[in-house]
């Protein structure tokens, strides 16, 4: 059964229009990609998500169901400003939110601990958010977001602010909370989180999904352009190859571009014929690249 | 039901354990232990000896007798005539220097025409003898002249008859035909005064100070975006009462520790003597107005405190809190201002009114309770009411906090809020 389902969702601020029918599913277990540029709708869809405001159109299933009572228990949030108070100490403040959405004291305690101690940060228990930096703020409100152990996670721009090794940290919690079964609806700017957690992903533009579906069959979907060669020696004339639109000599070989995927033989051919061939490759596009295209110069991001 | 309990915890356990309540808590504490104590420190310092007056003697011997005499009978404790017969007025002076007297009077001859007038008395002293000293020795004085002016013609029960005070009492009409002893009355009166205008004033504190906690608080709550995470996790009707017990709780606490404070003080043993002379007894408070005006008060409380809560969730900056939380705040001060202004004529017109407007009912019908006249109908009708809007406006107020909470950016318009409230449930 799938986990979460939006079918054409409206939204309406005024006579804006910040979300225009957008339908996607996510099942148990996945990690679903919310992408696209600052002010696409990606925070109202998942404000709508949470039931924190209604669609003005279309619906939300939650397990097959519309948004019921008990639902509080098994999200997980986590807002893009951090969402936590201030001056208030972060073990008190946890442990409240953890019994907000159900939990005993007791058991929240003991996993807060866990989880502090997994991020490398067990002395800030006793600190006051306002004195953490801003890496740890932003581990903490990680923390707040699971700490109940919820079924639905909905993680805003999730990974911002961070050092690399503290990335790879949160990524292997996220990874391990999908194998756990836990479905989670994820919104970021950096593409190559998404390559590497997300199995489907949407694209907002305005409100519109632009592209969907799965990242490998819109990966295949997308011309590749893009030819890296490594040789021993120069390589004369690759310009004249028929659907070579630019070729540039790099350290080690050639950076080429193409119009056509069946000038990559051409290329080979003509790369062998002249000197030994290291290195042959028609790159993907990447996902960022694939952004890029779609949401084109109107985006700021 | 448990979450507004978690919540009512989470308030009580982080607002008790800031510096600031703590603080405040304290210096409260101080300043009331010191209140409390003033009367004993000011009996620290005032003399008990009576002021010395010597009288020079020997213009008017017959007046100058009979002062004496009355003076010695009235046996004033302040005042001490000290006789000083055949002296000079220097030696006097010299006394004075001495420290031996404060002052002496003189009784000095006057003549208008041809007829002799009641002597000029004259007061010669270091200061003055103070208003009423002087009141003391004009009015014996008086009857001293009345005596001198009369010369006899007067029979000695005449002259009694024109000493009696004349008997003044005013009786009060009641409604049942039930007397009550005026006196009496008119002590529990005072009493009820005080307690009437005590609870009002800790009434407008209280409130203003907790009001605009609370508004504070959602206001940062909004701007923290915690408020999101807090919405879907809980009904916004637990959060917002819970956060408003949990400050009453607060506000109660503090009071607690205040009377606590306040009565270990006049438990104190130097403590009491003062009191008993003030004529203070507890058993004097009427219990009907310390009940009735509890049960105003927290009504009272939870109408305002629903107001704040409300204004809080629409505000998106704590800067802009201040103006818009100002309706209320004058509100709560012509609540406050009614019936301290009115505290000796309760029945007007203006506090009946009052009291049956819901927002100036905690305080208006309080005095009434207290010092005024009431019938139990309209003392029924006044609660019913303010209990109706204590409903209305908590559930209005709910309304607003789930549609406020998550509008950011400007001011909403009441268009925009009303169309928000009918779709949020809460």
């Amino acid at each position: 059964m799938k986990t979460l389902e939006l079918d054409q969702v409206v939204k309406q601020y005024g006579d804006k229009t910040a979300v225009n029918g957008v339908s996607f599913d996510v099942e148990e277990g996945e990690i679903y990609g919310l992408l696209g540029a600052n002010g696409a709708g990606k925070t109202t869809t998942m404000r709508m998500v949470l039931s924190l405001i209604y669609p003005d159109g279309g619906s939300i299933k939650y397990n097959g169901k519309p948004y019921y009572k008990g639902l509080e228990k098994i999200f997980g949030y986590l807002p893009e400003e951090r969402g936590l108070y201030p001056k208030v100490k972060v073990s008190e403040q946890l442990l409240y939110l953890a019994q907000l959405r159900g939990m005993a004291r007791k058991d929240a305690d003991k996993s807060l601990k866990y989880w502090l101690e997994r991020f490398n940060v067990p002395e800030n228990y006793n600190k006051k958010i306002e004195e953490l930096s801003k890496g740890n703020q932003q581990k903490i409100g990680f923390i707040a977001s699971i700490l109940h152990n919820p079924k639905i996670v909905i993680m805003d721009e999730a990974f911002s602010g961070l050092d690399p090794v503290n990335v790879e940290l949160m990524k292997e919690t996220v990874k391990e909370l999908r194998d756990n079964g836990t479905s989670i609806l994820f919104s970021t700017h950096r593409m190559e989180h998404v390559e590497e957690l997300c199995r489907n992903i949407s694209i907002l533009q305005k409100g519109n999904a632009v592209i969907q579906g799965n990242l490998r069959e819109l990966k295949s979907k997308y011309p590749r352009e893009k030819v890296v060669l490594r040789t021993v020696g120069a390589v004369e004339g690759l310009e004249q190859i028929a659907g070579v639109s630019e070729a540039t000599r790099t350290e080690e070989g050639y950076f080429i571009r193409i119009t056509d995927e069946s000038a990559g033989q051409h290329i080979l051919q003509a790369a062998m014929s002249q000197t030994e061939v290291k290195h042959f490759e028609i790159k993907e596009p990447t996902l960022n690249e694939i952004f890029i295209k779609v949401v084109g110069g109107e985006s700021n991001a | 039901m448990r979450n507004l309990g978690t919540v009512i915890g989470f308030t009580l356990r982080t607002k008790m354990m800031t510096k600031a309540f703590i603080v405040t808590t304290i210096i409260l504490a101080l300043i009331m232990t010191i209140g409390v104590n003033v009367p004993y420190l000011i009996s620290l310092f005032s003399k008990d000896e009576p002021m010395k007056i010597g009288l020079l003697q020997g213009n008017y011997p017959v007046i100058e007798q009979s002062l004496e005499k009355s003076m010695a009978e009235q046996k004033n404790k302040d005042l001490m005539l000290l006789s000083y017969p055949n002296t000079t007025e220097d030696q006097l002076k010299k006394d004075i220097e001495a420290g031996k007297i404060d002052g002496y009077l003189k009784l000095e001859k006057q003549v208008e025409g041809t007829t002799e007038q009641f002597p000029k008395v004259i007061y010669t002293g270091t200061d003055s003898l103070g208003m009423s000293k002087e009141n003391v020795l004009t009015s014996t004085l008086t009857l001293l002249k009345t005596k001198w002016v009369a010369k006899g013609a007067l029979s000695e029960e005449q002259f009694r008859q024109l000493n009696e005070p004349i008997s003044f009492e005013s009786v009060k009409l009641q409604a049942n035909g039930e007397s009550k002893d005026p006196e009496k009355e008119d002590a529990n009166k005072g009493i009820s005064m005080m307690v009437v205008m005590v609870l009002i004033v800790l009434f407008f504190m209280t409130n203003q100070m907790t009001g605009n906690m609370i508004a504070s608080e959602v206001t940062q709550e909004k701007s923290s975006r915690i408020m999101e995470i807090l919405i879907t996790s809980v009904s916004p009707l637990a959060q917002m009462f819970g956060k408003i017990i949990g400050m009453f709780l607060l506000g109660l606490i503090q009071i607690v520790v205040f009377l606590v404070v306040v009565l270990a003080n006049l438990m104190l043993p130097h403590n009491i003597e003062p009191l008993k002379e003030m004529n203070f007894d507890i058993s004097m408070i009427d219990p009907a107005v310390i009940g009735l005006g509890l049960l105003l008060y927290v009504l009272g409380y939870f109408l305002y405190a629903t107001l704040y809560a409300a204004v809080g969730s629409i505000v998106s900056r704590t800067e802009d809190l201040g103006q818009a939380i100002m309706p209320i705040a004058l509100l709560s001060m012509v609540a406050f201002y009614i019936p301290i202004f009115s505290i000796s004529a309760p029945n007007t017109m203006l506090v009946k009114v009052a009291s049956y407007i819901p927002f100036f009912t905690p305080t208006t019908m309080l005095l009434r309770i207290g010092v005024g006249d009431y019938a139990w109908w309209e003392l029924v009708v006044s609660i019913a009411l303010l209990l109706v809007s204590v409903l209305l406006f908590g559930y209005l107020s709910a309304k607003i906090y789930r549609t406020g909470v998550l509008m950011y950016g400007k001011r909403p318009s009441w268009k925009e809020i009303r169309k928000a409230m009918k779709a949020y449930k809460i």
